[in-house]
């Protein structure tokens, strides 16, 4: 009964910041919206027994996509002194479509007969053990292709935003 | 009443939504990334719940949610340095008027 509470209260606030985040005016609030979002999300990780996903969403996501977010919020507004305050377009359009999708994904999972009565028992195979260990014998065994080629990726991904944003420096110069 | 996977499902689904809603109607190209990382979590929220709740649960869930923070940390990286640069060049944040490609 504690869990359902828990759930309901944490499902709430996931999707009451997540609508701040998209409909707030000052884009730097959308951008502390977005943390709190991502911190039910880490709390929701804990509840399913995904400890080491929920450390990592922690510090990957609000340590440091949300840090880069504001970081460049502020080299893109003080420079000009440009208004943060966010224009909107397409407002009804997009409700329409996001709204009419989720009620179709609701309905579908509604309706179907999913293994909705699994009960939901954390401490059950997964959450006994120390998630941390399991996933690395599982990135160093079966996974360890994908592995290998998302440390190329964020490599890459390095190089390439070095490139990218230095290159203006240069000309400058 | 327990907190069962259809629970975990619709939710995901409604931050799906709303995120994409946000891809949708904002014109500053951060706040079109900051929506897209909900889009991100709630795809995440579905694997690691669809992980849980499958007859033996084991970690495949959590890995797969792993792989896409890992790619949705380069992308979220790259999209910002985009962003930096063509702002540094002309001044613009918002999506709509980088039409550098556009002739």
């Amino acid at each position: 009964m504690a869990e359902t509470i828990l759930f309901y209260a944490l499902a709430a606030l996931l999707l009451l910041s997540a609508g701040l985040v998209v409909t707030v005016r000052n884009i730097f609030h959308a951008a502390l919206y977005l943390a709190l979002a991502l911190f039910a999300v880490a709390a929701l990780y804990v509840m399913l027994g995904a400890y080491f996903l929920a450390a990592i969403q922690v510090l990957i996501y609000i340590g440091a996509v949300v840090v880069l977010a504001i970081f460049v919020i502020n080299l893109t507004r003080t420079v000009t002194g440009a208004p943060v305050t966010l224009t909107r377009r397409w407002v009804i359009p997009a409700a329409l479509v996001s709204a009419l999708t989720a009620s179709l994904i609701v309905v579908a999972l509604l309706k179907s007969a999913g293994p909705a009565g699994v009960p939901a028992d954390v401490s059950a195979n997964l959450a006994g053990q120390d998630t941390a260990a399991v996933l690395g014998r599982r990135l160093l065994g079966d996974f360890v292709l994908p592995f290998e080629l998302v440390s190329v990726l964020l490599l890459s991904a390095l190089i390439a935003a070095i490139v990218i944003v230095g290159k203006d420096q240069e000309e400058e110069k | 009443m327990n907190v069962t996977l259809t629970h975990y499902l619709v939710l995901a689904a409604l931050l799906f939504c709303l995120g994409v809603y946000g891809a949708i109607t904002r014109k500053n190209a951060i706040g079109i990334l900051m929506a897209l990382e909900l889009v991100f979590n709630a795809v995440n929220l579905t694997l690691v719940a669809a992980g849980r709740f499958r007859p033996q649960p084991d970690a495949v869930g959590q890995l797969f949610a792993l792989f896409v923070i890992a790619a949705a940390a380069a992308e979220s990286v790259l999209g910002l340095a985009i962003i930096l640069a063509i702002y540094r060049r002309r001044l613009i944040v918002n999506a709509d008027e980088m039409d550098l490609m556009k002739n």
